[in-house]
């Protein structure tokens, strides 16, 4: 198989990334000990990201430091260009980088903006971000329906079996709320608690509004 | 003397038969004409229709069946349960409205009922409302649309875009294909002999049982709160498997190849199985919060 340059690799960094390696891509990572210290640092990145704001995460100034070494040995960026400014080096910077090395260095600056975000937090403190944000967005909701539910007391539709069911099942929803809610409570960070929580609460705005309707129709 | 004779002889005594003969007959036809005239409660209608018709029925409870036909033209039979309600069955161009309401206000619930018979194309598209009762639809291919509260739904031989809605109905469909979306909050949900490309069955507190084929590029998302979940597979299908109960079990009879790349963010909590049967084809989906899942091998 044609090995290919440094530069060649990083063209194909994308399709590296997202899970389809190319072939000519893998024997040029056998055999160079740069290209290969930058996608395990990226892999990292990748594995660290998808935990952030759950655990207490650090950046590896390594990765910083290799990332910026490796894109400087291939010529795609210069250091130390004392006649421009802070501001402009950057863009030149930007500008001089092909494609895929920007999208992965804007990938990375966004990961590195998550990371500077959740780093001073501790594990404590993100759970009472996440209560809060659930709190937040349900809060709302919740008083919207226990409103709607106080308009009509005492549902009671002519058929004494449909009547039956929707209060039934209006029972079950408030149930699978208070079990949801407490859920979240207990682990905040739990996303398919939240999806569930909010599952039910949309149940409940359903089921209210089938209940109004038909009261409305039998007076 | 029998008193047949007497009553005879006793009545010939004091009137002639010849007056009664025109004043009875009169007064019954006086009555008649006097009553409201009010339509048999057993009906029947014809309806031409072109392709694709559209058919929509709102009745508060009753039993609805509906069975697909050969014909061009839909017949409705309804059979009201009392004078207190009324069927309307009408077309507007190619649709037909069938609607059963009161008569009067005050209706007693047991009168407020009317079931259906209707006959369809086959390519018919149907829209059906019915609170309480039961819905049956067979051999219907086109899409359909069934609300209801308290009903039953059993479904056979459809084909299109299906989307079932109830509040404690449960929900039965066997041999079902096209595309399946069903909710419920306790009704439980039974899909039997399915060959559908594209399934969304959801109930809160119901059990969902799922026997079918898994096609190829197909998506079978299954979600309860409570209650379990049945998947039934056979050694030829060929699926990549998620199923997460928060507080729940999955049992799982497959064997699966793990995933090689790192798992979704709530595979941390609760119980979760992640792997790929065979080629991994199509996509399943399976989620509880406290309910158990169980992926068991078909008979």
């Amino acid at each position: 198989m044609a090995t290919i340059t440094c530069k060649d690799f990083m063209d194909r960094l994308d399709s590296w990334m997202g899970g389809n390696p190319p072939g000519d891509a893998e024997a040029h990572l056998r055999n160079c000990s740069n290209c290969r210290s930058l996608i395990e640092d990226l892999k990292a990145i990748c594995t660290e990201a998808s935990s952030w704001r759950t655990e207490e995460v650090e950046v590896s100034p390594r990765i910083w430091t290799s990332l910026r070494s490796h894109l400087e040995q291939e010529g795609l960026i210069h250091e130390n260009r004392p006649a421009e400014s802070k501001t402009t080096w950057f863009a030149g910077w930007l500008a001089a980088l092909p494609r895929p090395a920007l999208a992965g260095a804007y990938l990375t600056l966004l990961i590195a903006a998550a990371f500077a975000l959740s780093r001073p937090m501790n594990k404590q403190s993100n759970q009472a971000l996440w209560l809060a944000d659930s709190r937040d967005s349900t809060l709302p909701l919740r008083a919207q329906l226990i409103a709607e539910q106080d308009s009509f007391a005492s549902f009671n539709n002519a058929n004494p079996v449909v009547t039956a069911s929707l209060n039934k099942n209006l029972a079950i929803v408030d149930n699978y709320i208070a079990l949801c809610e407490k859920s979240v409570q207990e682990e905040p960070q739990n996303e398919v608690a939240r999806d569930y929580l909010y599952e039910a609460y949309q149940q409940k705005a359903d089921l209210l509004a089938q209940m109004t309707e038909r009261g409305e129709n039998n007076r | 003397m029998s008193t047949t004779h007497f009553v005879r002889k006793q009545f010939t005594r004091t009137a002639s038969w010849k007056p009664m003969a025109v004043i009875v007959p009169g007064l019954l036809f006086c009555s008649i004409l006097s009553a409201d005239p009010q339509p048999p409660r057993r009906q029947e209608q014809h309806f031409k229709v072109e392709a694709h018709p559209v058919v929509t029925i709102h009745n508060p409870n009753g039993l609805i069946t509906v069975k697909a036909w050969t014909k061009a033209e839909v017949m409705v039979i309804s059979n009201r349960a009392s004078d207190s309600v009324e069927v309307d069955a009408e077309q507007m161009g190619n649709r037909v409205d069938v609607s059963t309401h009161a008569a009067s206000d005050n209706v007693a619930p047991d009168d407020m009922r009317a079931d259906y018979q209707i006959n369809v194309p086959e390519d018919a598209e149907l829209q059906i409302h019915n609170d309480s009762g039961e819905v049956n639809v067979a051999n219907v291919l086109g899409d359909m649309n069934v609300e209801t509260v308290a009903a039953a739904v059993d479904l056979e031989d459809s084909a299109g875009y299906v989307t079932i809605k109830t509040v404690g109905g449960s929900f039965q469909c066997t041999r079902c294909a096209g595309k399946l979306e069903i909710s419920s909050i306790s009704g439980n949900l039974r899909l039997t002999d399915i060959h559908s490309y594209h399934v969304h069955a959801q109930t809160s507190t119901g059990n969902i049982l799922f026997s079918g084929e898994f096609l190829p590029n197909g998506i079978y998302r299954l979600k309860n709160y409570s209650g379990v979940i049945e998947v039934r597979f056979s050694p030829a299908d060929s699926f990549d498997l998620s199923a997460t109960s928060l507080k729940g079990k999955v049992i799982n009879e497959a064997s699966l190849t793990p995933k090689s790349h790192q798992q979704h963010f709530y595979s941390r909590f609760g119980n979760s199985l992640f792997g790929t049967f065979n080629a991994g084809r199509a996509k399943v989906e399976l989620t509880s919060f406290d309910g158990t899942i169980n992926i068991l091998k078909r008979d």
